[in-house]
């Protein structure tokens, strides 16, 4: 592959369109495949995990990281083949992989990992390394975490898209510009090349065989060629699928998922949530300054009608703020939420929000009338109308103002909101903590709570836990806590769902991991 | 001539200044910031205002502006802040993309147009008027993102003619020029026409009657000509366009462009990359003005501003 | 010189079968905009889930859309949205490009290179970019929209009433009146503007179209009219997504938004025909 000149590729490639490729598009060869990524994952500018703000599916198949994480969100070798830790939690040993090379050659050991975690240093991404006091080399194929402070997290962060390993050589030659024109890792893909905003071409490494425990094909991919496009209207990738333009289209949005059942080629697998819709309460003005009536909002919201009627019965209920799957969402269920309308009505009765004949309420003559926020994806659009017409039902009148989503923000932090209609992706309980945490009001802690009570919870789950029994434990008494106050009504709880063409690849039965990542692609098969 | 041309240029110059201040002042003007961009679920107040010091977003208004103009009087454009990559690189990648669709689209308006409008304005009142009229208003009634979606059901999904989206092979153009296209077809259509059928009732014209020039000749060679000059100014009016205004097409059909690449450094407010991006695009567009003021000015004297008195 | 009686104008303003069609079709979009509340069958934001994206039927003559609300009422309040949002925007940025286009095509020398100055900035930008920009400064909303809108138009009606103004000031009838004594005033309201307000009024008209493809641009974006207010863009954005399975949720919107737009230009010829009409008494 020849690399032109960096300063003519934008402009070249574009005038040069007529010898990009000598099939018409529609048509790839065999062993060839083409999938859109999902939404969430456009508009990266570069493939550096460790500068970058975004990380995508090539991240993911170019780069290995030492652990992974799996469906049942427990984390498994993968770089790392073992570790330890002391009871302290100050120290932690991992155990290297025999027999890893990078793309380039470069053979992967500890003092890759010792050139490694210090280069976040003075990056957005520092916090996840900010734990670590020293990297000791003990011998080639063991490295000692020195830690400042115990750090129960410390999996979860290694096995983040953001911890996947580069090549020393090749990071530190390019400089600022690594991650557009080279990305070199360990991982299952190797970059041919990359256009931001637009794909990432990658090619199979064909001496690749340490792949993670938790997929069945741990040697080189089966997949020779593999593009990842990016589309962002919704109805172009249903059309691109349909055409046999792409291969799998791997996030699509509720509102046009009916649409794939029409495709007699298409095939749908999903994978259980990421995260959650909520519906965040101002705390701080009235009429919610009363948790009654935070609460009789929260209980007007009819979770089930919303996933059958919105989103055709796929997903589920959320009652409470964690994604099902997580351990720290198992509260003691009578703080879970759960629609109960007629509960919601007594409680504005009792707080004097008395209902005149059409079913409007109002008190000393005040209507109740709150602004209801909304952000301008149609996902968030279509989800907050109905919630108007279900606190509607309970005689709240909400108004709809739709953001965009930098604008938002900045009105969040102003705090005037009174409801808003927000999501996360995030499958970690420390979520609790970003958004609830008394030291973020406005944004992103939108119900601009703060409690003495919760802030001391939430300081123990945090930094106070040193084994991960401990973590969760306190998280679910942190958890609790903030149910009992109201602060949000949870929603719903998404699935990431998959299309796919039948005719042209085979995807494995079970999507492996918390999202659709290498493990799954290693699985994939192009048929002829 | 030449010291017309010189003259506008240097004009410029002023302009360019008061253009900077205006779009630093709009950008900042949007609510928003950012650092709310960057920073993700696990890090703390402490960090965002290190980030925020590191951009320099805590330093006044007016220093900042200083501070940006300074940069770019010397050429730098800056770096990104929520996309990294230096401001001049990523314009540049994009630009290729915006041009090849935009200037492909803006021949195909204007020759399609000024056909289009031509024959109308000869065959006036006649069926092919109304009928030529009529067709051209195809592209300029829906919205761009509706027509792109219908090209795509119709040619790429039922014909299979073309790709259904993308930037990897030529055939992948024609679609999104089409729509873009279209969508000038009609304004152009029109005002060629309409200048047409008023010049064609001046002076010059019935004393080229006549003098027995034959009306293919006057139609094509005189006419056309004078008429010609408002349809240059509505085609330079659509310079901008071509650079930065194929948004929505740009979004259906799945292609980068200057367009995309400025809505999205604007939701992610990603300030010195909106400010690169609309400076280029006015500058881009002032000097397209020039050129049409220009040849404006080539076919007709009367252009050039002078005082009536 | 004769004055035109007033009647014979307004009858004058539609000398063609077709513009008279037209007009009287715009007069009906008009009433079914204004009365809206009286006309449609429901209220347009019912909701009703269970029938979702139901095809057109005797209940529900349009169909039903993705919350189960009656696509023809939301067709009929989108017209007002719509109509009205593009109307006084066009409006808002017509007179004023043409006050300023005048005047600095009429007086040239400095007030026409700062009166130019100021609007050419608005217009090396191209409309969504900067109504983008605008609304995102104003915050949502229909009002937001409107201002947008007419900032994006204002160049294109000023920088084509300059060329026109300066192409005209120099015929022989501007000079005779210079020379009769005839003040500036009279010369633009009698001389130019009449002559030089045909071309400019024709990309009105077709500017009311854009408008209207503008707002629903903004609404395909997210912004503009909020809801549960319909607009006919925003309808036809979050209707694409049932392109296939529900195609009259887009299907109806976009045939009143082109229907909407052809009348408008076909009355829009009308008014052109007349005016030229008078026109050429006035030189007679």
């Amino acid at each position: 592959m020849t690399i032109s000149n960096r300063h003519l590729t934008g402009p070249l490639l574009a005038m040069a369109l007529a010898g990009g490729s000598l099939l018409p598009a529609g048509q790839a060869a065999a062993a060839d495949a083409v999938f859109v990524l999902p939404s969430s994952q456009a508009g990266a500018p570069a493939l550096d995990p460790i500068r970058g703000s975004l990380v995508t599916l090539a991240d993911a198949l170019i780069y290995d990281g030492l652990v992974t994480q799996g469906a049942d969100q427990d984390f498994y070798p993968h770089l790392a083949t073992k570790w330890e830790t002391t009871p302290d939690g100050m120290t932690w040993t991992f155990h290297l992989k025999e027999g890893v090379t990078f793309h380039d050659g470069e053979p992967f050991n500890a003092e890759t990992i010792a050139w490694w975690i210090p280069k976040f240093a003075g990056t957005e991404n520092a916090y996840l390394v900010a734990g670590i006091d020293k990297v000791e080399v003990v011998d080639a194929k063991t490295v000692r975490f020195l830690m400042k402070h115990p750090d129960a997290n410390l999996l979860y962060n290694l096995s983040s898209g953001f911890m996947g390993i580069p090549s020393p050589k090749a990071y530190d030659a390019e400089g600022t510009n690594y991650g557009v024109i080279v990305a070199v890792g360990t991982g299952p893909f190797k970059l041919e090349s990359f256009t931001a905003g637009v794909e990432s071409v990658l090619v199979r490494n064909d001496d690749y065989t340490w792949g993670a425990e938790v997929a069945a094909n741990r040697g080189p991919a089966k997949i020779e060629k593999l593009t990842l496009r990016e589309i962002a209207d919704s109805s172009t990738s249903f059309l691109e699928l349909k055409t046999g333009g792409v291969d799998a289209v791997i996030d699509v949005p509720s509102d046009i998922l009916p649409q794939y059942a029409t495709l007699p080629n298409a095939t749908i697998k999903s994978q259980s949530g990421f995260g959650i819709y909520y519906m965040p309460i101002n705390t701080t003005v009235e009429p919610f300054t009363d948790v009654n009536v935070r609460k009789a909002v929260a209980l007007a919201i009819n979770q089930q009608e919303i996933v059958d009627k919105l989103f055709g019965g796929k997903g589920l209920a959320a009652h409470n703020f964690l994604i099902a799957s997580l351990p720290e969402s198992k509260v003691d269920p009578k703080y879970n939420i759960s629609y109960d309308p007629e509960q919601a009505k007594s409680l504005l009765e009792a707080a004097g929000w008395k209902a005149a004949a059409g079913g409007s309420r109002s008190k000393d003559g005040k209507p109740l009338t709150v602004t209801l926020w909304s952000q301008s994806d149609s996902e968030f659009k279509r989800l907050t109308e109905v919630l108007q017409a279900q606190l509607k039902a309970i005689g709240v009148n909400a108004e709809i103002t739709v953001f965009d989503t930098s604008s938002i923000r900045a009105e969040y932090k102003k705090g005037t909101q009174q409801l808003a209609v927000r999501s996360y992706g995030w499958n970690n309980a420390d979520i609790l903590d970003w958004f609830f945490s008394g030291e973020r009001l406005g944004y992103p802690n939108v119900s601009m709570w703060k409690d003495a009570k919760a802030d001391e919870l939430r300081t123990t789950a945090l930094t106070g836990s040193k084994t991960l029994e401990e973590r969760i434990a306190n998280f679910v008494t942190y958890h609790e806590y903030v149910l009992s106050q109201y602060p949000f009504a949870p929603i719903y709880e998404p699935v990431q769902t998959l299309a796919f063409n039948k005719d042209r690849i085979t995807m494995p039965e079970v999507i492996a991991g918390p999202q659709f990542s290498a493990q799954t692609v290693l699985d994939i098969d192009v048929k002829d | 001539m030449l010291g017309y041309a010189i003259r506008r240029l240097l004009a410029l110059v002023p302009v360019f200044f008061v253009v900077s201040g205006v779009v630093f002042l709009v950008v900042h003007l949007v609510p928003g910031d950012p650092v709310d961009n960057l920073i993700r679920a696990g890090s703390s107040p402490e960090q965002r205002a290190e980030i925020v010091a590191r951009y320099g977003l805590d330093r006044s208004l007016i220093e900042q502006y200083v501070t940006w103009l300074g940069r770019l009087v010397s050429g730098d454009l800056g770096t990104a802040i929520v996309m990294r990559r230096p401001v001049a690189t990523l314009i540049w990648d994009n630009l290729g993309y915006s041009l090849s669709l935009g200037g492909l689209a803006l021949v195909f308006s204007a020759v399609a147009g000024i056909a289009a409008g031509a024959v109308a304005a000869s065959y006036r009142d006649r069926w092919i008027d109304h009928g030529l009229m009529g067709f051209s208003l195809l592209g300029s009634t829906v919205p761009t993102f509706w027509l792109g979606l219908l090209m795509i059901m119709l040619f790429a999904v039922q014909l299979g003619w073309v790709p259904v989206s993308g930037a990897r092979h030529w055939t992948s153009l024609i679609l999104p020029v089409l729509t873009v296209g279209l969508g000038g077809t009609a304004l152009v259509a029109r005002v060629t026409r309409i200048a047409m059928i008023e010049t064609a009732r001046e002076d010059f014209v019935m004393l080229l009657h006549a003098k027995g020039v034959s009306r293919w000749n006057i139609q094509i060679r005189h006419v056309l000509r004078h008429a010609l000059i408002p349809v240059v100014t509505i085609l330079s009016l659509r310079i901008g366009l071509i650079i930065g205004g194929a948004v929505t097409v740009e979004y259906v059909f799945a292609r980068p462009g200057l367009g995309s690449l400025l809505i999205r450094a604007l939701s992610q407010r990603d300030y010195p990359l909106v400010q690169g991006c609309l400076l280029f695009l006015a500058m881009a567009v002032m000097l397209g003005t020039l050129l049409g003021d220009l040849l404006q000015a080539a076919m007709d004297p009367r252009q050039r501003d002078e005082a009536i008195r | 010189m004769s004055r035109t009686h007033p009647l014979k104008s307004l009858m004058l303003l539609t000398p063609t079968p077709t513009s008279a069609v037209a007009g009287f079709a715009l007069v009906v979009l008009i009433v079914l905009a204004v009365f809206a509340p009286w006309i449609s069958p429901y209220p347009y934001d019912v909701q009703n889930l269970s029938i979702a994206n139901q095809a057109p039927s005797a209940l529900h003559w349009f169909g039903t859309d993705d919350f189960g609300r009656d696509v023809l009422s939301r067709v009929i309040f989108g017209a007002r949205t719509s109509l009205s949002v593009s109307l006084v925007s066009i409006a808002l940025s017509l007179s004023g490009g043409v006050v300023i286009g005048a005047l600095c095509g009429y007086l040239g020398g400095w007030v026409d290179r700062l009166g130019m100055s100021v609007v050419d900035i608005t217009w090396f930008f191209p409309e969504i970019l900067l109504a983008l920009l605008i609304v995102a400064i104003l915050g949502p909303g229909s009002q937001s929209t409107i201002i947008a809108i007419a900032i994006a138009y204002l160049a294109q009606f000023t920088r084509l009433t300059r060329t026109q103004i300066i192409t005209l000031k120099r015929q022989t009838y501007v000079e005779a009146s210079l020379s009769m004594g005839a003040g500036p005033l009279h010369i633009m309201m009698r001389r130019l503007l009449p002559n030089a307000i045909a071309p400019v009024l024709v990309v009105a008209m077709l500017s009311t179209g854009n408008a209207i493809l503008l707002e629903a641009t903004l609404g395909f974006f997210g912004m503009g009219a909020q809801p549960p207010v319909p607009s006919w863009g925003g309808m036809m954005s979050t209707g694409s997504a049932q392109l296939f399975n529900a195609p009259w949720v887009i299907l109806w919107p976009g045939i009143f938004v082109a229907l909407s737009v052809v009348f408008i230009n076909l009355f829009g010829d009308g008014v052109l025909r007349a005016l030229d009409v008078k026109a050429r008494m006035r030189t007679q």
